[in-house]
């Protein structure tokens, strides 16, 4: 194989003629450097612009992806520390709320217990008044009794004479009487 | 190189001149071979290229992934090597090694090589030759640039412009060597094996075209390594070349 099998166009323009093995051509040089020019500027435009066009742009598109993410995340934060701020609020608002009550609750059935205690022991003193009452009543009473049964006993010893029997029986008598009240 | 008939090894040619202008003044233009093969491949690179990224989307396809991936690596190998703020020399390179590998790659469908001519791989340096002086001049100055070439001493002046001009001169001619040592290694080897087949009766006609049955085969091996792993590591090795010399110009803070 050589080069007219391959592009016979180029074979039919062929001078027969070879250069040396070793030879510096200035034609070839120069041609040489047209054709990496031009290779130059296409991979340049079309290889190396265009690609490193798309990766700039995804580059700013994961970017600004990004930077938005954070910034919803900090929004997300913010919105967070807000609402641990209202939720500690409303449970200290709670707690207060539970704290007064308690203590009013506390103060009022201080109050209740402080109140019974004292009716109770009015009671209690009206109760001990009374029975004082009572008990003079009675003992007046016993007296009143004593003393009458005393004069009727000696309204009948003035009556009769008094004998050893006599008296006895008043005594005896004196005792039923008594035993009688 | 065509397939070598058996006899007198007849050398490996230059590349053949296709036609020619004499211009007065600069004398005889040639168009040669690696010119031509060299503008198919160009305007075969340039389809491809422009077939890889067209309609480009935010979410890539298959194609689009390649093309990514081929920028991002030759971004990536030359921040290494120049710096990131130098990522301008990216399409640049990227051109050299394609157009080299290609240029080495022909030689897989019969043609001649393009980088196994001379002209070709110093036309390459030139512009590394370019790219340095630029630099250097960027960076240092005129004053600057001239005075780089007296140190560390006076006298070191002759052997450092000496050296300046070698650089690129050394990067196109082992880039050369290599590719046309190959050639020339693959052409003697397929006369060898014409002539072991002519002497063992072992070949057929085809017209007037003889082919040694040891001819076939033998010659794919060496090919592997001559043709596919050479091509590549030739051109890796002018892409590294090219930025390390170019980046060693350029101060480390400016990198």
């Amino acid at each position: 194989m050589s080069v007219e099998m391959i592009i016979p166009c180029i074979a039919s323009a062929g001078t027969g003629l070879n250069l040396e093995f070793l030879s510096i051509d200035l034609g070839t040089i120069i041609g040489t450097l047209l054709n990496t020019l031009i290779l130059f500027l296409v991979i340049k435009h079309f290889l190396f612009g265009k690609v490193n066009q798309i990766l700039d742009d995804r580059k700013k598109y994961v970017e600004d992806t990004y930077s938005e993410a954070d910034k919803a995340k900090e929004n997300a934060k913010a919105l967070e520390a807000e609402y641990d701020e209202k939720l500690r609020a409303a449970k200290e608002e709670s707690a207060d709320i539970i704290r007064n009550a308690t203590v009013k609750a506390q103060q009022r059935s201080d109050e209740i217990v402080f109140a019974a205690k004292n009716e109770a022991a009015g009671i209690i003193s009206r109760a001990n008044e009374d029975i004082e009452r009572e008990k003079k009543r009675a003992v007046n009473q016993i007296k009143d009794e004593i003393s009458d049964i005393a004069i009727a006993v000696a309204e009948k010893v003035v009556e009769k004479e008094i004998t050893s029997k006599d008296n006895d029986r008043l005594i005896e008598e004196f005792i039923e009487n008594v035993g009688e009240l | 190189m065509g397939f070598a008939q058996s006899g007198d090894f007849g050398g490996v040619s230059g590349p053949g001149v296709l036609f020619y202008f004499d211009l007065p003044i600069v004398g005889r233009i040639n168009i040669t071979e690696s010119v031509v093969i060299g503008f198919v491949l160009v305007v075969a690179i340039s389809i491809f290229v422009i077939w890889l990224t067209h309609g480009m989307k935010k979410i890539p396809t298959k194609r689009q992934i390649v093309a990514e991936w081929i920028v991002e690596t030759v971004n990536k190998l030359v921040k290494d090597n120049m710096g990131p703020s130098h990522l301008v020399y990216a399409p640049y390179i990227a051109t050299i090694f394609v157009f080299s590998i290609t240029g080495s790659l022909v030689s897989l469908l019969g043609l001649r090589s393009v980088t196994a001519d001379a002209s070709v791989t110093i036309a390459w340096a030139l512009i590394c030759l370019v790219m340095i002086t630029y630099t250097k001049l960027k960076y240092s100055g005129f004053g600057g640039y001239l005075k780089s070439f007296t140190e560390p001493i006076f006298v070191m002046t002759p052997m450092n412009i000496f050296s300046e001009i070698m650089t690129p001169i050394s990067m196109g001619l082992r880039h050369f060597g290599n590719v046309a040592g190959g050639m020339v290694i693959t052409a003697l080897i397929y006369w060898a094996l014409a002539n072991l087949s002519a002497k063992l009766h072992l070949y057929f006609s085809m017209g007037e075209i003889r082919i040694g049955v040891l001819q076939i085969g033998i010659p794919a091996v060496l090919s592997v390594y001559f043709d596919l792993f050479s091509g590549f590591m030739q051109a890796f090795i002018f892409i590294m070349l090219t930025m390390a010399n170019v980046g060693n110009c350029i101060p480390d803070d400016k990198k």
